[in-house]
């Protein structure tokens, strides 16, 4: 928990003096909605931009904003959550590279998958010309709702029903497996059509997590294993007006 | 406009190339039964609460190796039909021997390892994404 409390701290601190040592330039607001689908998944995510162009020649844009992402599909596949299980470190932003333990992995197959998450979110952007742009960015923390659906477990060949799994309510980003509940991030390029409307092609992950109430995985330390996350890569397109 | 366009055809074939899994209802299912295995359990099907569901489940034996016969068997569409066998009529642990392949007819389903059937003792047609029962056979 400290760790968590002092990396919230720093990513906080760091922004913040960020924003307070560059001179503000024009400010980039825009709100966006995307749809992106992979196997059998969609999401259809509707954000709000607040950024500020950076740098002498306003290149380099970066600011916040607020995300609710609806994801929805069906047989998603999520798999063992907890990164000291899933990882083979749980160290901040190392564990984003570290070795994938894919033998203590169970997986949760959630059969109708539906959730909302509503997340800040952070951004960054670079102006190649007046017209192409492009970025990144990804959700820090919020709350999900998502209605109840049934699951199965299936544990070292030996499938158990749950019969009301649900999206983990709350999101924060800790960096790779550490990360809790739903989070989406995106690697876009942006053409803009006129001064107010900007299309988007985007690469999207997508953390999805779902945590079940009956059906539970045993991990090799003896524990008890509820939450359950997959990682969806998406193709999608959005449609961005500036204000 | 004819730009928004362009992106939503993509986009459209990305979100129509989901994979659906569906059971045949318009023709009756003639697996051939191999008639040198032996009849080791048999049950007739029952309702369960979401479907009707009629036929005898028939467990055959041959060289160590099961399968699980759906006999004369018809049941009501549904989405997302398994056939399962199961320790508990309303399935908590359950071996999914697939997709029902029709709702009519006579289909054989192989059966992986070698379960104990006094555990695994009923046979059941059940709707995997909603979790509804659509009938079972208890061999017990």
């Amino acid at each position: 928990m400290k760790k968590i409390i002092l990396l919230v701290l720093v990513v906080i601190s760091g922004y913040s003096g960020f924003s307070q040592n560059k001179t503000p330039g024009k400010i980039n607001r825009f709100t966006d909605l995307t749809v992106a689908a992979g196997s059998g998944r969609g999401t259809a995510a509707f954000s709000y931009v607040h950024n500020w162009e950076l740098g002498k020649k306003q290149k380099w844009e970066a600011g916040f904003g607020a995300r609710l992402t609806s994801y929805f599909g069906s047989k998603q596949e999520h798999t063992t959550a907890p990164a000291r299980l899933a990882r083979g470190t749980t160290v901040p932003f190392a564990v984003v590279f570290a070795p994938q333990k894919s033998e203590n992995w169970d997986t949760l197959t959630v059969q109708r998958p539906w959730s909302n998450a509503l997340n800040l979110s952070v951004n960054f952007g670079y102006n190649f010309t007046d017209q192409w742009s492009a970025g990144f960015n990804i959700d820090l923390a919020g709350f999900t709702l998502g209605r109840k659906t049934a699951a199965i477990l299936t544990s070292n060949g030996i499938t158990t029903t749950e019969p009301a799994a649900k999206p983990s309510a709350f999101n924060l980003l800790l960096t790779g497996d550490l990360d809790h509940g739903s989070l989406n991030s995106e690697f876009f390029l942006k053409y803009k059509l006129n001064s107010r409307w900007g299309i988007r092609a985007v690469y999207q992950f997508y953390f999805s997590e779902y945590k079940t109430a009956t059906a539970k995985q045993v991990a090799p330390d003896g524990t008890l294993v509820t939450r359950f996350r997959q990682k969806g890569n998406n193709l999608g397109a959005g449609l961005a007006y500036h204000f | 406009m004819k730009k928004l366009l362009t992106w939503s055809i993509p986009l459209l074939v990305l979100f129509t190339a989901c994979k659906k899994e569906k059971t045949n209802t318009s023709v009756v299912s003639m697996d051939p039964v191999d008639t040198t295995a032996q009849l080791a359990y048999r049950s007739v099907f029952t309702d369960g609460p979401y479907g009707t569901t009629m036929g005898v489940a028939k467990i055959f034996k041959k060289n160590n190796n099961y399968s699980l016969v759906l006999d004369s068997f018809s049941v009501n569409s549904g989405p997302d039909l398994h056939v399962y066998l199961s320790k508990e009529r309303q399935p908590v642990n359950f071996i999914d021997l697939g997709v029902l392949r029709n709702t009519n007819g006579t289909q054989v389903y192989t059966i992986s390892g070698m379960p104990d059937f006094m555990e695994y003792k009923f046979a059941l047609i059940h709707c995997q994404a909603f979790d509804h029962l659509f009938g079972s056979a208890n061999f017990y």
